[in-house]
């Protein structure tokens, strides 16, 4: 149960709200790399923590990100001329560049030109491409952090894969989800049996024959550890370990020798979130095989309605309800695919879900923690300008692990390996 | 209201709140407002050491009925327990009759055996536990977490003890 205000409070993100604030101290996934796929190609509309925004690549493959309308009528940049270095309104001829800086404006005298440009800038922010996504930051310049060392995005490129999804709610209810590891015994209890992604793991076995795990959450310097133990042979658990970095990233432990995934919640207004989903291999190229699956949807990537990055099932279609599949067992919930079994839960909660009505459980620990810490820090930043957790690079090198341990061993002593990233050595998994 | 692509023989949703677009703040309003559950009703307790000042200091706020009390000492068969403040004591099985859940608070100094007691007889009687660790040095707290890992199905490690009244609120005890 939540406060209304503390309610609002976590979930607003718009410029001068706190948690926008907070927000604002990160480097965030802002487009996939492939929205703006060469030089000159058409402008993006994005719009990020409440702010509309357009991006576009110019001429000389700078990346540019910035206040979608044009400073002098108000008109989309959207329909502008992405040419000769920078975007040009398709109304009046106001040329911006990748800063946001105006550069031309065909209508003035030629001498008052370069004077009048230079005081007309649109807000800007930087976006710079790691990996397959594009990060942007939207705080003070004079801040700006060490730009991001996610795993996932520095590994090389044939290492990795990563998609895009809209999702119709707040971001945090899609990011509770995500550390809500009690969820995944029933939700997504066919997805072990028979997903590319996912099957043929020893651990997949413990999962099946043990319907009643324990919990255990850590706090780690960037955010939560969310441990979940199942036994497995005499003498042993079987953990697997989630991380939690703030704001909004989480990793999945693994499964044998398939690749890791996760995702990234980022706000697009408070009503609607991106749900950036990565997969990556730390020591090994994916196979056509594994990249084919995540094209197709599986694991914890979806399929789309073709040519945009809303998924296939969505609200206006029931998700597809298939109450046949359910009543066979084939997916618990009858919806089909664990990110859509997730989505479409989440979504129905509301675009805002009312947390003074809830009804929390001890095995809610992971959510009640993580609200906790995006709270005081929320506060520290407020008050004191403590730069929150997850903005040290630091708190970006860690790992998911699906480990067996002695029964009286600590997850977090027994894994500190394994939970950070060791470059060039395989994940732990079983 | 676009028409969902439902199986054959199958009525499809007419209006907007029979379907999953009904998720609007708007159709919000319309959700029953009832509470539909009956008081929750709580066991901390407090195994010794700084857990104690901790659960003291919270027995004497106002809670939604749970009781707070502190592990005394073993008795044949049962556990002898303290209210954090009233003063008077209570025999574990006393208090468990009619509990649903029941939170552990540990820090260094708690006893393995308080916490197999406790553990056992909510298990015993299909009550949820759990533990919440307070904060203290690295081998401390990993004793206590030894010590309750078999005991608790849920664990908790803090970092601030500031933190144990808003996870117990969070849960409505």
């Amino acid at each position: 149960m939540l406060k209304q205000e503390i309610n609002e409070l976590l979930t607003q993100t718009g410029p001068g709200t706190p948690m926008g604030d907070m927000f604002r101290q990160y480097w965030i996934p802002a487009l996939l790399a492939e929205e703006l796929e060469e030089d000159d190609c058409p402008p993006v509309r994005v719009k990020l923590l409440s702010e509309r925004l357009i991006a576009f690549r110019d001429t000389e493959g700078r990346y540019g990100l910035m206040d979608e309308f044009c400073a002098h009528r108000g008109v989309s940049l959207w329909f502008g001329r992405n040419e000769e270095s920078g975007l040009r309104c398709s109304y009046h001829g106001w040329k911006y560049d990748v800063n946001g800086q105006c550069v031309e404006i065909p209508s003035e005298p030629d001498e008052r030109r370069s004077s009048l440009c230079a005081k007309i800038k649109l807000k800007s922010y930087p976006l710079v491409k790691i990996g397959d996504v594009l990060w942007t930051y939207m705080g003070d310049p004079a801040k700006t952090p060490d730009l991001p060392q996610w795993e996932f995005s520095r590994v090389p490129a044939e290492q990795s894969y990563t998609s895009k999804r809209w999702q119709e709610c707040n971001w945090l209810q899609a990011l509770e989800g995500g550390i809500d590891s009690s969820h995944v015994s029933w939700l997504h209890s066919d997805g072990l049996r028979d997903d590319p992604l996912f099957k043929g793991a020893q651990g997949n076995k413990y999962n099946l024959a043990d319907l009643k795990p324990f919990f255990e959450v850590a706090e780690s310097d960037g955010g939560l550890f969310i441990g979940v133990r199942r036994n497995a042979e005499e003498g042993h658990y079987y953990w697997r370990i989630t991380p939690w970095v703030m704001p909004s990233f989480t990793m999945i432990p693994p499964r044998g020798d398939h690749p890791i995934h996760g995702h990234f919640w980022i706000p697009i207004d408070d009503e609607n979130c991106w749900v950036f989903t990565y997969d990556y291999h730390p020591v090994r190229p994916l196979s056509a095989a594994e990249v084919q699956a995540m094209r197709d949807g599986k694991g914890v990537h979806n399929e789309f309605v073709p040519g945009t990055y809303r998924p296939l099932q969505n609200k206006d279609n029931d998700y597809l309800m298939d109450r046949a599949a359910q009543k066979r067992g084939d997916t618990y919930s009858g919806v089909k695919g664990i990110s859509m079994q997730d989505a479409s839960l989440q979504e129905s909660m509301g675009p805002i879900v009312d947390r003074t009505k809830e009804r929390l459980v001890s095995t809610d620990s992971g959510i009640i923690m993580a609200r906790r810490k995006l709270w005081r820090a929320v506060e520290a930043l407020r008050e004191q300008g403590v730069t929150p957790p997850g903005v040290d690079v630091a708190h970006q090198a860690v790992r998911s692990a699906a480990v067996v341990l002695p029964k009286d061993q600590s997850f977090v002593e027994g894994c500190a390996d394994a939970l950070r990233v060791r470059p060039g050595e395989k994940h732990a998994s079983v | 209201v676009s028409t969902p692509a439902t199986q054959a023989g199958q009525r499809q949703p007419t209006l907007l709140a029979s379907c999953a677009r009904a998720t609007t703040a708007a159709e919000a309003r319309y959700r029953i407002s009832y509470p539909g559950f009956a008081r929750r009703s709580s066991r901390v307790i407090a195994l010794g050491g700084q857990s104690e000042q901790s659960v003291r200091e919270m027995g004497g706020r106002s809670w939604g009925g749970g009781h707070f009390l502190v592990f005394e000492s073993a008795v044949p068969g049962d556990a002898l327990l303290r209210h954090a403040e009233s003063g008077g004591t209570a025999l574990l099985s006393e208090e468990l009759e009619g509990a649903d859940t029941v939170v552990m608070v540990a820090s260094a100094g708690a006893t393995a055996e308080a916490a197999s007691i406790i553990g056992d007889a909510a298990a015993a009687r299909g009550i949820m536990s759990a533990g919440l660790v307070l904060p203290g040095s690295g081998d401390s707290v990993n004793e206590v977490v030894s010590a309750l890992r078999p005991n608790a199905m849920v664990l908790v490690v803090l970092k601030d003890v500031a933190d144990v009244p808003k996870v117990l609120s969070a849960l409505r005890v």
